[in-house]
């Protein structure tokens, strides 16, 4: 989530500079992936991005959510902005709300009418739009701008486009929605609705419904501050391939204690943009209320996760920054778990959040030493003298993919065409064999002969060893236990035969290489390495590999030596014109007396 | 022509895999292998992965067709998305075989079900492992993977733990190496969580263990400067190189 820099600072004034802070959250908290400079109306501001961790999504995924952490984490002061929020005078309501359903644990409603939609104040525009938010109108933004700001997704109905009550129930089959962008939806049983005696107006935590949109002749609104249950809410976006927002924060669990927050920052914003708006009393359905827990763990066992050193002073330091409320008894602490952090469950739990509050860099490294007599593992150990053995028999190992076109064992959905696992290695062989053929110039080799050892499926799981070379007529291939028939009973694993290289990797060019060779006379008992000095010396650097020599006779009192060369541009197809050219210029140096004191001949 | 020059070339993944191999064999280390087609019990729900959890969105799975129908019995098929499957396997023939305290490491191909470009591929090697005991610690998962790098990238290398989530480990953290002056993110690890090793039958309140997994494709690349992880699999001799 995109986090203003700004933004957080009306809660941690005292916060130090956005780099600063970056680094903070990326040792104490979460990656920060990284932090964009901007300036917005001649202001600065910095936006960061941080990859909030699954279990943390519950109450960090919100400005107030890591600022109130980045508080208790710097010890600095953390502005709760809850008692500045202005409470609306409110009336009776006839709001009537029913839950029929366990997947939602609580609904909090309220009817406001007389409100005004249009634009939104300027500092609510900025606000969204700093972190990429774009402003609709001030009803919905005020929506959206609460669950940045605490985490609490909401929605807002036009209270005129509804009809009696509002229930929170599970879809009909194929009951059908059109949502607020226009697509239509058709339900299945166990998708949660937001619903009028009539029709469904909303998908639950998922998004809302084109029917009780808030437009701009929209006077009387009801609010939504609801909570759903987190597997529903994934189900029913899953099926309907819906991403929102609101969804991310529902499917990874919100505490339904956040829910009166929610309502009560949302009444202020819309009552500071509509101030002449009649507030009704808040409806508030709490089905299934969130149990207070205890977690209960040893200040010893902490130590023996971390290895380090914690004592119990480290932990109620910490305690006392983040308002935990605890007893200790000879090491042993009894926690109320804030109703936020859902993620505290055991005493690991714990060891995490000391662990990242400190600093991973507080525990120092050691190698341990167990009392472990490891074995060998059979498949490893055939796997490795199979390959041993045909590297030493002159072939090189290449691995293929394992996915291909046609197969036995399908996968369901696959990014790509081919969804079938491979039956065997020998298609890829083949294929890896017309490569290397064709650049075996390149690759200064007399023949090419590969191998690769892997997995198949036919349609059961095997491990299949083949080789192919261009002077056989077909790939071999049969099972590894086959082809380790022979193996010695006492292979020995310990002679790991590799040389570790720290050269770094050339690149080769994917453009088509042109091959010359020439031959040349010269005088008996003059060594090649003249000649292959002048070649390389005049070649250009598109000659991308040593001059091969291929043949060398002698006749009468002169010597034939044959070369290859073979040139490749990075950067384009060569022309045969240009490597004419070059060839010509080598010819005329050779043939130069000056180059050689004699003057050589091309044959 | 001499006999050494008719030798074959090794491909890079391979060496690089027999080097960390025999590091953590030098700690005491035990190889293991495993299937490539995994049950979803062992790739997800021993390792504590809820069912329907926003977790699952952190791996793009290969689930298989079953040609005889889902049943409930077997479980799901997947091409498994990390080898601590393996580790899993290991760790629970360890308990049953009575070898506590034990350490295993495995490197494996494995799957995910995303579009390829040159920092992704649908194939890639894993190397997983495990180390489970009275009293392994974090200070252990530190000393060990701070080696395994420096052996694997050089000894100026640094290495450092970063806060993170995986369902199976508790806590959990980020391994980041920083090599010719830029941070990279290699693996991550954790301590195993409790009900990891309940899963594997083990007492989670007398042994504890850490764990840790990541790309060997990705060590490949950072130590040799290889541009594109798809080069791995094209079956082009030119890769060869080292």
């Amino acid at each position: 989530m995109l986090y203003s820099y700004n933004w957080l600072k009306w809660y941690i004034p005292d916060a130090p500079e956005a780099d600063k802070l970056a680094d903070i959250i990326t040792y104490h908290i979460a990656e920060v992936e990284n932090v964009k400079h901007s300036v917005f109306d001649k202001k600065e501001d910095w936006i960061l991005d941080i990859k909030i961790l699954p279990n943390r999504a519950h109450d960090l995924l919100s400005h107030l959510g890591i600022a109130r952490e980045l508080g208790s984490l710097l010890n600095i002061n953390f502005v709760d902005p809850t008692s500045k929020y202005k409470i609306p005078e409110s009336k009776p309501t006839k709001l009537k709300i029913t839950i029929d359903t366990e997947k939602c644990r609580r609904y909090m409603g309220r009817i406001i009418r007389g409100v005004k939609v249009g634009p939104s104040p300027e500092w609510i525009v900025k606000h969204l739009e700093s972190i990429g938010q774009r402003s609709i109108n001030n009803m919905v933004d005020a929506a959206n701008l609460v669950m940045f700001d605490c985490g609490q997704p909401t929605h807002v109905f036009d209270l005129n486009k509804t009809s009696g009550e509002l229930i929170v129930r599970e879809a009909k089959n194929e009951e059908e929605l059109t949502t607020l962008d226009n697509k239509e939806l058709k339900l299945k049983n166990y998708n949660v609705v937001i619903a009028d005696s009539k029709k469904a107006l909303a998908v639950a935590g998922v998004k809302g419904g084109k029917i009780a949109e808030v437009d701009n002749n929209t006077k009387d609104i009801i609010l939504e501050i609801a909570n759903f249950d987190p597997i529903s809410v994934r189900k029913t976006a899953q099926y309907l391939n819906i991403f929102t927002d609101a969804r991310k924060r529902f499917e990874n669990d919100l505490s339904p204690e956040l829910a009166p927050h929610g309502m009560r920052e949302l009444s202020a914003l819309i009552l500071e943009m509509c101030p002449g708006a009649i507030f009704e009393d808040i409806v508030d359905v709490y089905s299934q209320k969130q149990e207070e827990r205890k977690l209960l763990f040893n200040v010893e066992k902490i130590s023996k996760i971390l290895g380090a050193n914690i004592d119990v002073k480290d932990v109620t330091n910490i305690f006392k920054r983040y308002n935990f409320f605890y007893t200790e008894d000879s090491g042993i602490f009894t926690i109320a778990v804030p109703a936020m952090r859902l993620d505290l469950e055991i005493e690991e739990d714990m060891a995490e959040e000391i662990g990242r509050i400190m600093g991973y860099d507080k525990v120092k490294p050691k190698i341990p030493g167990i009392s472990f007599i490891p074995k060998t593992d059979e498949t490893y150990a055939k796997i490795s003298w199979a390959r041993n053995q045909l590297l030493s028999e002159g072939y090189s190992e290449v691995m293929t993919y394992t996915f291909c076109d046609k197969g036995e064992v399908e996968v369901m959905q696959s990014a790509s065409d081919k969804k079938f696992l491979r039956t065997n290695l020998s298609d890829g062989l083949k294929e890896s064999l017309k490569l290397n053929s064709a650049n075996v110039l390149l690759l200064g080799m007399d023949t090419v002969k590969i191998f690769e050892i892997g997995t198949v499926w036919c349609p059961n799981e095997e491990i299949h060893v083949s080789y192919f070379g261009d002077t056989m007529p077909k790939p071999e291939e049969m099972k590894l236990e086959d082809y380790c028939k022979n193996i010695p009973s006492d292979v020995s694993l310990s002679t790991f035969h590799f040389q570790p290289s720290t050269r770094r990797f050339a690149p080769w060019s994917l453009f088509p290489f042109i091959v010359r060779d020439i031959a040349v006379w010269v005088p008996e008992g003059e060594s090649e390495e003249k000649l292959k000095k002048i070649l390389k010396e005049n070649a250009t650097n598109l000659l991308i590999k040593e001059p091969y020599i291929f043949d060398s006779f002698t006749k009468e009192d002169r010597t034939s030596y044959a070369f290859r060369l073979v040139f490749q541009s990075y950067d384009r197809t060569l022309t045969d014109a240009e490597i004419n050219e070059i060839m010509s210029k080598i010819t005329n140096k050779i043939k130069d007396k000056k180059t050689n004191g004699i003057g050589w001949q091309v044959r | 022509m001499n006999e050494e020059s008719k030798k074959g070339t090794i491909h890079p993944l391979t060496l690089l895999a027999n080097q960390a191999l025999q590091v953590f064999s030098e700690l005491g280390f035990e190889i293991a292998t495993g299937p490539e087609l995994e049950s979803d019990w062992y790739n997800f729900y021993v390792l504590n992965f809820p069912k329907d959890h926003p977790a699952l969105d952190m791996q793009d799975t290969f689930w298989v067709r079953d040609p005889e129908g889902e049943s409930a019995t077997t479980g799901k098929k997947v091409l498994r998305t990390h080898t601590t499957t393996v580790t899993a396997r290991a760790v629970e023939k360890a308990g049953i075989d009575g070898r506590m305290p034990c350490a295993f490491i495995s490197i494996g191909k494995v799957f995910r079900n995303e579009a390829t470009d040159i920092t992704h591929e649908m194939q890639f090697f894993q190397i997983d492992g495990t180390m489970v005991g009275e009293n392994i610690s974090i200070a252990d998962l530190k000393g060990v993977l701070t080696h395994f790098y420096k052996k694997m990238l050089g000894p100026e290398v640094e290495i450092e733990f970063r806060p993170s989530f995986f369902p199976f480990t508790e806590p959990s953290l980020e391994v980041f190496a920083k090599f010719k002056g830029k941070w990279l993110e290699m693996m991550g690890s954790g301590m195993l969580h409790p009900n990891v090793l309940r899963n594997c039958g083990l007492d989670s309140s007398k042994v504890q263990g850490f764990a840790f997994g990541g790309g060997l494709d990705r060590i490949a690349m950072i130590k040799w400067g290889i541009p594109d992880v798809r080069l791995f699999y094209q079956g082009d001799l030119r890769l060869n190189q080292f």
